[in-house]
């Protein structure tokens, strides 16, 4: 879309005199407030911080003095905390052991559900998890757990015996082995990290480009494109409406692929 | 025009990821049609193979940044 | 772009903002791990076990609530029955006594007629036998003076002559030693005062 509204723009640019569009890249991710270089304070880590305390808070005075009538503040910590251990941990673990990891599941579920808003709450506006360093953080924690508990549940040797499924024939035992062991070593924190990496990166991404784009036909384009950029605004508004939808939609996913790595794990039979 | 050739990788790579996914929530679909109380298992196992499916195209992510 | 994936972006590099998106900035890989760490532990140990104590009082709450209430059904249920198991109790108690007192109305009513009726009887008996004593004794005393009557009768007509011809013959020291014993033979003397009677 970008392409087709861009086009006009090079024509009537050449009569403007204006200089050209500078789409937004990756590189607009990077926004360092103190300092330069890897070590630099960025924007990204003071929302981290920012959503950590504020949970934290919100979290321990909603539930401090958790009655058995529960106000309204207990009473949406208990929606958001009933979602994450009846919909995602117990019926991904099953019922016998998922207490233990509820608070796991329920920490990962929040931190990441409110980075992801942050990337359309307007103070904020900007998604955390685009910077690849914190899904990293989370997917590194989740796989440590799941291959630990593995291991302590089966023994090495059973760990990479429960990949195989049994009854397969003894001649297709290898190949899924190592396709199994690839899955379970690279595919599964790969693309746990990065799926919601990804995702949040390009969403924001195309909201970055309906609004500077708009932006700068409103500003630095002919009366033509003036016009186009009421329509473009209006779709960037859609678009953050359907980009919030994608954030809550990631963070379930990721904590519910998180639950059910575990869950297999913990699983007595592959 | 200037750009880079993963970004057509990537487009092309994303294709049958889409398919899939769409497969697998038209299957999701049919079933809870068919048998709406078995909706809750069937969200989990679509979403698990939504995941599967997704990894593809995510590959392809990793390869157009690391192009 | 496409040239600086070859930039080492994990080395302090100058410009961070050209290096690889998917290369994590070593400072937000380490705020990432410890304030998650934080959070983790801020939620392990203060919010899950206070929803979960919350959710196992509720859960005690419903079912003790459910108990009692059960209890007091159970309760008002033994009333219900206990109170209709006395009414009918005293409902047939009501009946039994009101039968009792007509059975003892009719007892009291049989028995008095037949008191009354041998009252009746006896009376009329005792009348009877007085009267037929009375009679008896006036039939002896009438025999009695009708011998005495008759024989003085019979004396005042006859006179001397019988007198002598009785005291010969000795009929009337019989007739009277007889009158006397109250062995008085109707063919003998009573055949004149029975005809007169």
């Amino acid at each position: 879309m970008s392409i087709t509204m861009l086009a006009p723009t090079g024509v009537l640019l050449a009569s403007g005199g204006g200089e050209g569009f500078e789409p937004p890249g990756p590189q607009d991710f990077w926004q360092p407030l103190i300092g330069s270089g890897t070590w630099a304070f960025t924007r990204p880590m003071l929302l981290w911080i920012i959503s950590v305390v504020a949970l934290s808070w919100w979290f321990i005075a909603t539930t401090r003095k958790a009655a058995i009538v529960p106000g309204k503040g207990q009473f949406l910590t208990e929606m958001f905390y009933n979602t994450t251990r009846n919909g995602i941990a117990r019926d991904m673990i099953g019922s016998k052991e998922f207490l233990k990891y509820v608070p796991f599941l329920f920490s990962l579920f929040a931190i990441l559900l409110v980075n992801n808003l942050f990337g359309v709450i307007p103070p904020f506006q900007f998604p955390t998890i685009s910077r690849i360093g914190f899904p990293i953080a989370l997917t590194a924690i989740v796989y440590v757990i799941y291959h630990y508990i593995g291991i302590k549940k089966h023994g090495l040797r059973g760990y990479f015996g429960s990949f195989v499924p049994s009854g397969l024939p003894a001649w297709i035992v290898p190949m899924v082995l190592v396709l199994e062991t690839f899955s379970f070593f690279v595919t599964r924190p790969l693309t746990l990290a990065m799926r919601i990496f990804g995702n949040m990166l390009a969403g924001h991404m195309l909201l970055l480009v309906f609004i500077t784009g708009g932006e700068y036909m409103l500003l630095h384009g002919g009366i033509g494109l003036k016009v186009i950029s009421v329509p473009t605004f209006l779709l960037a508004f859609i678009m953050t409406v359907f980009e919030a939808l994608i954030e809550v939609v990631q963070a379930y996913i990721f904590t519910l692929l998180a639950a059910s790595y575990i869950a297999t794990s913990l699983a007595d039979e592959h | 025009m200037t750009g880079n050739i993963a970004i057509i990788g990537y487009g092309l790579s994303a294709i049958g990821p889409g398919i899939g996914i769409g497969l697998i929530f038209a299957a999701f679909i049919n079933g809870v049609a068919r048998q709406p109380e078995a909706r809750g298992m069937l969200q989990s196992i679509a979403i698990l193979g939504f995941a599967f499916a997704e990894a593809l195209a995510i590959f392809g992510l990793v390869l157009y940044f690391i192009s | 772009m496409h040239a600086l994936a070859s930039v080492p972006a994990l080395a302090p590099a100058s410009d961070m903002a050209n290096a690889s998106p998917i290369l994590p900035a070593w400072g937000e890989l380490i705020v990432g791990f410890v304030f998650f760490g934080i959070f983790y532990w801020a939620v392990k140990k203060y919010v899950v076990p206070n929803l979960e104590k919350a959710y196992a009082d509720r859960t005690a709450a419903i079912e003790g609530g459910m108990h009692k209430a059960e209890e007091a059904q159970q309760e008002a249920q033994a009333a219900l029955e206990q109170y209709q198991a006395q009414l009918a109790e005293a409902r047939s108690e009501a009946a039994r006594i009101r039968e009792e007192a007509r059975e003892q109305g009719a007892n009291i009513l049989t028995e008095m007629r037949a008191q009354a009726q041998t009252e009746a009887t006896r009376i009329t008996e005792s009348a009877k036998k007085q009267i037929e004593a009375e009679r008896q004794q006036a039939i002896v005393s009438l025999r009695g003076e009708v011998g005495r009557i008759s024989t003085d009768l019979a004396s005042r007509i006859v006179g001397e002559s019988l007198h002598d011809e009785a005291r010969q013959k000795g009929i009337v020291d019989r007739f009277l030693a007889e009158l006397e014993s109250g062995d008085v033979k109707p063919e003998a003397v009573g055949a004149v005062p029975a005809e007169e009677s």
